[in-house]
């Protein structure tokens, strides 16, 4: 370095400057290539349509928790609804939910062991930190007769599966 | 300068053959220090010293000025590789495998018990002294000018150091592991706009599965620890360039008065140092306050180390690592707690993941950084506490916050936001919560007590009192009064506490 950059001509300060900014867009390739690689393209996480036992396994007024699927079903005089096990707040799993057979869903309880958030039967937050509501999941039939959750679709609280 | 040195009196001569022989000089040049030269020599000729000075002030070595946090921090790290290191001979990532493998380490490995152990607990004691570093640094005002940086760079080690523990929790691949994880990638997507993306980034996936117990070990064992080792070097590097610990300004001498005179007629100086110009080392350190750095600093330093590792053996030797059931994906242990280091955070998780994950840990985080730059004024740097007034506003701080946090968590309990409106929308439980109604409180005490006195370090005293006590509080909160369900609970009613 002889000049300094005040006795260097404009077109010099130029080309150094676009010199520079190449340079530096140079490098957002490979360091956006490099962010993109670790965002997994395909992962092996399990079923999202979940097929659970045949329909008339369930009797009125029961409801069943599947730990491992990590969902709730409901059979109501109404038919089938289905939610969520997994707590909204901090994806803990839910303890089963607690209320007489064949209780209305605005007196079942549901609690997070982990920090406390509590839910009734329409997967409503009553209290803790959860930031909003359980996840009710579209509810069908499969040809040979079973109740099918489709955890990709999300449905409102009352829709029932009607038989 | 190879010359052989000349017998000692009363020393075998298969002694000082072994001690200064042909291959022992190739190695260190010189002989055993053991006069000034040769002393100052070796923190020259020899890698492993030349981050030290060749002397070294008096104010870095009284023990009730720094507690050597910092050096224990340093060896806690090095029992940390090590041991480490050891362990991932017999540790295969994988989630059929990890958790049998901290069984065989258990039960079956020689000396696999007293290994994991010795890594457990110097990792927790690092979390322990890194932050009473940070206390004593604070405390001590060794933040100001011209170590603003150096303090950042403190608090991005104090980051990464939790991240390793973070990152060393989920490996065990046992209940406390999957949960915490399953906890803790969950309010790392609270963030607007980013927070999935980053929760996607961090478990590769979208449970914790084999691709977050991969991408956790591969930042445990290599990316964590690299980083950590630079800004280790940087940090280090920074305390010489920045003129050694920080202390007292001297007091003005007849010396420093006039202009040639800040210059030592009875020290040499280096070429560097002149050139520099005025650095901090010239004109306040006189020679008769400083030691030679060997043996006065490297002893102090080894003895340090023996005692670190003592400790650490006896603690390893009679205590033994949790570990708990295998990971179980269908149900989380109830109550499920973090370590205790993070528990204070799960309290005020408790509260909104919002405000508890996000916006208080944000607001600490940018808030110890940028103290430094807030807090200019030179006032009271290496002393503890600044001064009466300052030791005041401490402990005055300190005990204040008390019963806010108390009368808070009670009101919590009784009157949050969905007790007296059941349904009542997130916002107002993101807004009205204990964490957040104590980063309100806590900033308006601290402007009032800067303005009152009209120094911002009281200001910053203040500030760092009543995080550093309200922190301490939600601990043992999350510790000893949190039961199943994340109800409150009395000590003595514990259940499944780990």
């Amino acid at each position: 370095m002889t000049a300094s950059m005040d006795e260097q001509t404009p077109r010099r300060r130029m080309l150094l400057g676009l010199g520079w900014v190449s340079f530096l867009i140079s490098l957002l390739g490979p360091v956006l290539a490099n962010v993109r690689f670790l965002f997994p393209n395909v992962v092996y996480e399990g079923e999202s349509v979940l097929k659970l036992d045949s329909l008339e396994k369930y009797t009125v007024g029961s409801i069943t928790f599947f730990a491992d699927k990590k969902i709730v079903l409901f059979r109501e005089k109404d038919g089938f609804r289905a939610c969520t096990a997994v707590c909204p707040h901090l994806r803990c799993v839910i303890s089963p939910f607690v209320g007489a057979p064949g209780a209305s869903p605005d007196i079942l309880r549901a609690r997070c062991p982990c920090h406390g958030s509590t839910f009734d039967g329409r997967g409503q937050v009553l209290g803790g930190p959860a930031p909003r509501g359980l996840d009710f999941f579209l509810v069908t039939k499969s040809p040979d007769g079973r109740v099918v959750v489709d955890t990709r679709k999300v449905v409102a609280p009352s829709e029932h599966f009607k038989l | 300068m190879v010359t052989e040195s000349p017998q000692k009196p009363g020393r075998g001569k298969a002694v000082s053959w072994l001690r200064d022989n042909r291959v022992v000089r190739s190695i260190f040049r010189r002989g055993y220090p053991d006069n000034d030269l040769d002393r100052a020599a070796v923190m020259f000729s020899n890698f492993f010293l030349h981050v030290l000075p060749a002397r070294t002030h008096v104010h870095s070595l009284k023990p009730t000025y720094t507690w050597g946090l910092g050096i224990i921090s340093l060896f806690l790290f090095v029992v940390l590789l090590g041991t480490g290191s050891l362990l991932m001979f017999f540790y295969v990532p994988s989630t059929g495998r990890a958790y049998s493998d901290m069984k065989d380490l258990q039960f079956v490995v020689s000396y696999g018990v007293v290994l994991r152990n010795l890594h457990r607990w110097a990792a927790h004691a690092m979390v322990a002294v890194v932050f009473l570093h940070m206390c004593r640094v604070f405390y001590t005002a060794s933040y100001k000018a011209p170590r603003e940086f150096n303090w950042v760079i403190g608090v991005l080690l104090w980051g990464a150091t939790l991240m390793m523990s973070f990152t060393g929790y989920l490996l065990p691949w046992d209940q406390l592991a999957y949960w915490a994880i399953t906890v803790g990638s969950s309010i790392a997507s609270y963030p607007p706009l980013v927070g999935e993306y980053i929760r996607t980034l961090m478990l590769g996936g979208d449970t914790v599965g084999q691709n977050a117990l991969i991408r956790f070990y591969v930042m445990h064992v290599i990316v964590l620890p690299g980083v950590m080792m630079i800004l280790m070097g940087v940090h280090f590097w920074r305390i010489r360039k920045d003129g050694g610990l920080s202390r007292p300004p001297a007091p003005p001498s007849d010396a420093a008065q006039g202009e040639a005179a800040a210059f030592s007629p009875h020290k040499t100086y280096m070429l560097v140092e002149l050139a520099e110009g005025k650095t901090p080392m010239v004109d306040t350190q006189a020679p008769e306050e400083e030691v030679m750095s060997w043996p006065h600093t490297v002893f102090r330093m080894l003895v340090v180390f023996v005692g670190v590792v003592a400790v650490l053996s006896a603690v390893a030797y009679f205590f033994d690592a949790p570990l708990e059931d295998l990971a179980n994906p269908d149900h989380p242990p109830n109550p499920a707690k973090a370590p205790w280091y993070f528990l204070g955070l799960q309290e005020i998780v408790s509260y909104s993941a919002l405000a508890g994950g996000v916006i208080v840990p944000a607001a600490a985080i940018i808030g110890l950084m940028t103290i430094p730059y807030v807090d200019r004024d030179p006032e009271g740097q290496g002393t503890w506490f600044t001064s009466g007034q300052g030791r005041r506003i401490t402990l005055w701080s300190i005990v204040a916050v008390i019963p806010v946090v108390l009368v808070l968590t009670w009101l919590n309990e009784h009157y949050a936001v969905r007790i007296l409106v059941p349904g009542a929308s997130q916002i107002w439980v993101d807004l009205l919560n204990p964490g957040t109604i104590l980063i309100v409180l806590f900033a308006a005490g601290s402007l009032y007590i800067w303005r009152r006195t009209g120094s911002s370090r009281m200001g910053a005293l203040a500030l760092y009192s009543y995080f550093l006590t309200s922190y301490l509080i939600y601990t043992l909160i999350g510790l000893y009064f949190r039961g199943a369900n994340w109800a409150w609970i009395w000590p003595w009613q514990a259940t499944g506490l780990h």
